[in-house]
């Protein structure tokens, strides 16, 4: 009798349970960020190939459950973590120093909080973040910026970038006049040579250097505090749908996959989808590019994450937050089980541009053609002199950062003539040092494919 | 009579007169800060948006446990935004905006409505030419220093959030400073409430004054 009732009730409590989830409308709202492209695998991928709806839990209390997702668009993660407080958004995804700022807003509050459970991308040594100067500028390092004025997305990673390499070049705040511009306002004011330098994120540097407007005067590498992005969650969404919040996982993962397992692809698809110049995107997804994709969450990443709560609460007097609290591994470390995949190992690997890109080869982007890969200089100067000479339209030419191991546009580099030896910088000074060790000289791009060009 | 008895029969008496200061203060400083927009860009709105005021409070409040917190989150909510947009790179980027936000309206109201009180019983009180002015400016200033730091205008420039010193970098105050000012925007806001209120005070406590000390002498003798 005793297990008969206990039964009963069990079922009747199942049912009951299983007859709301059937009622249940679950809404899915994310914060995206599609002109900022670490955030990529976990925002515009996602939902252009419909990866979280693949994912999205079908059984059990779900099993009738009807999704509403929306995804909004944000230039920035400020109003992004606003828009979480009003519980307009459960999920967001954004940068390092934006992530932060999350976390403290919501630990500021009493009865609220967000969570960090995974990455989206990073680079060990923080490119990504750049100073650009007007492409006609005098400037040619950090050092030129004393009395001058600099803009920067003040909140942003790029702006707490500009702070530690002002500190660590000794140059205090008085001796240099700081302005807030916008990326697009930044970017615009370079092209016209309004403003000295803009420092920025991701990929705006490497859009007004492609775009012939500015050049790189500092790479965020230079700060050596990495940068990375990540997913926050609004803790009580992740409470009563750990499932759905697993499921995003998934899809951040296998966004990553699919970039990988074809950049090309993937830049040309993205560019249709954000506006964000192709050739721009190859620099950051590529084989040997910016961005690492990698979701777990690192013992480095919550160390350079307090070093840059440790920047706002300098700067800003931003609310203290508690990390413990705050990160956790179990929703990505759920999502890597299901998929069958090794977290501990991915978690345990990192990438050194410098050790990782040494040897790759330079890349020419054929319009018509596609990529093409040159393992010595030579060869490269000698077929895009070849290419040139036929009058075929060049997209994009790639070379690596002797200095850094970072992937440049050919033809924003730096160049070194030594003897029959090239080798290419991002900085001109570091160039310039290389030439002079080297009995070299400093080219540009165009006198060096100049070497190869045959008359005929 | 006592002061506050003073200012309570006022604003009964003139209850109509003060809401009609409160909304007109209101809506002065939203036409006021959208001239300040369009002269300071010299370019006309290129789009505007309509917020579900109503349901996001809604949404907020059932949402949100702390009362404490629900406060501060609605606070922020917008009920119109309009600004201009700048599509030269990617989907778009808001460059200047005026956000109109009900709780900031709300305030705004309150302080039209203390300024009307206080130029009320201004004038109903007898006192000297200087001392009117004097009086005059305390009112300003305290009515200057609320409706300053309850600006809703948005600017890239300045983190792309409304706030209150929008409208000093606009007048051309630093970015380091500005947002070295931002967090005194609170007690700043409590000074020019506190300057009107203590202004409100004195002016019923004086008007209370020559009833019971100086009957029959009139006062602009």
């Amino acid at each position: 009798m005793k297990t008969f009732l206990k039964t009963t009730l069990t079922s009747t409590a199942l049912a009951s349970f299983a007859f709301a989830a059937w009622a249940e409308e679950i809404t899915i709202a994310i914060g995206h960020q599609s002109m900022c492209t670490d955030t990529y695998t976990a925002g515009i991928v996602v939902k252009e190939l419909g990866l979280l709806e693949k994912h999205l839990p079908t059984d059990g209390a779900y099993a009738d459950a009807e999704w509403d997702i929306t995804w909004s668009d944000y230039s920035s993660g400020g109003p992004i973590t606003n828009q979480m407080l009003a519980n307009k958004l459960n999920i967001g995804v954004m940068g390092d120093y934006p992530l932060i700022v999350n976390g403290a807003k919501f630990q500021e509050t009493d009865s609220l909080r967000s969570i960090y459970v995974a990455g989206t991308g990073y680079n060990l040594k923080g490119s990504g973040n750049a100073i650009v100067v007007p492409v006609d500028s005098d400037i040619y390092s950090i050092d030129q910026l004393r009395g001058k004025s600099v803009s920067t997305p003040v909140g942003s990673a790029a702006w707490g970038m500009l702070l530690k390499a002002m500190q660590d070049n000794d140059m205090p705040a008085g001796e240099y006049v700081l302005k807030n511009q916008s990326p697009a306002v930044g970017a615009a004011n370079i092209a016209a040579g309004k403003i000295d330098a803009h420092s920025d994120f991701c990929p705006w540097s490497e859009i007004m250097e492609f775009r012939g407007t500015g050049r790189k005067i500092y790479d965020g590498s230079e700060a050596g505090v990495p940068y990375l992005h990540g997913v926050v969650v609004r803790e009580d969404f992740a409470e009563e749908y750990p499932e759905v919040v697993e499921a995003f996982l998934k899809a951040v993962i296998e966004a990553g996959e699919w970039i990988r397992e074809d950049p090309m692809r993937a830049v040309t698809e993205m560019e249709t989808w954000t506006g964000v110049e192709k050739e721009v995107l190859y620099l950051y997804f590529s084989k040997g590019g910016h961005l690492t994709l990698d979701p777990t969450i690192k013992t480095e990443w919550v160390d350079a994450l307090k070093f840059d709560h440790g920047v706002l609460v300098r700067e800003k007097a931003i609310p203290p937050l508690d990390f413990d609290a705050w990160i956790t591994e179990d929703y990505i470390k759920a999502a890597y089980a299901d998929m069958g995949l090794d977290y501990e190992a991915d978690k345990a690997a990192t990438v050194d541009p410098k050790e990782a890109n040494a040897g790759l080869p330079a890349e020419i982007w054929h319009a018509r053609d596609g990529v093409s890969t040159y393992e010595t200089m030579p060869e490269f100067l000698a077929a895009v002199a070849a290419m040139q000479g036929t009058g075929a339209k060049l997209n994009a030419t790639y070379v690596y950062d002797s200095e850094t191991g970072l992937k440049l546009f050919g033809k924003t580099a730096f160049w070194v003539k030594a003897g029959e030896d090239y080798a290419t910088f991002l900085r001109k000074g570091e160039a310039e040092a290389h030439a002079a060790n080297h009995s070299g000289e400093v080219i540009t791009f165009d006198a060096a494919i100049a070497d190869f060009t045959t008359e005929g | 009579m006592a002061p506050l008895s003073i200012i309570a029969n006022e604003a009964r008496r003139r209850w109509r007169h003060l809401l009609l200061w409160g909304v007109l203060f209101a809506l002065l400083h939203q036409v006021a800060m959208f001239a300040a927009l369009l002269l300071r860009f010299r370019a006309w709105p290129n789009y505007v948006t309509f917020y579900d005021w109503p349901g996001n409070v809604l949404h907020i409040v059932r949402s949100t446990p702390s009362v404490r917190d629900m406060v501060g989150i609605i606070r922020e909510e917008w009920l119109i935004e309009i600004g201009r947009m700048n599509y030269d790179y990617g989907t778009g980027i808001s460059e200047w905006s005026l956000n109109i936000m009900p709780s900031r309206l709300l305030v705004l109201c309150l302080l039209g409505a203390l300024v009307g009180l206080a130029f009320s019983l201004l004038h109903r009180t007898a006192c000297a030419s200087g001392a009117r002015n004097g009086l005059r400016a305390t009112t300003g200033l305290g009515a200057f220093l609320v409706a300053l730091t309850n600006v809703t205008m948005s600017w890239v420039v300045c983190c792309a959030t409304p706030s209150w010193v929008v409208g000093l970098a606009m007048l051309g105050l630093g970015t380091t400073t500005s947002l070295a000012l931002e967090r005194s925007g609170p007690l700043l806001s409590v000074l020019g409430f506190g300057l009107l209120t203590a202004l409100i005070l004195y002016l019923a406590w004086r008007k209370s004054r020559p009833a019971q000390q100086s009957k029959g002498v009139p006062a602009h003798a």
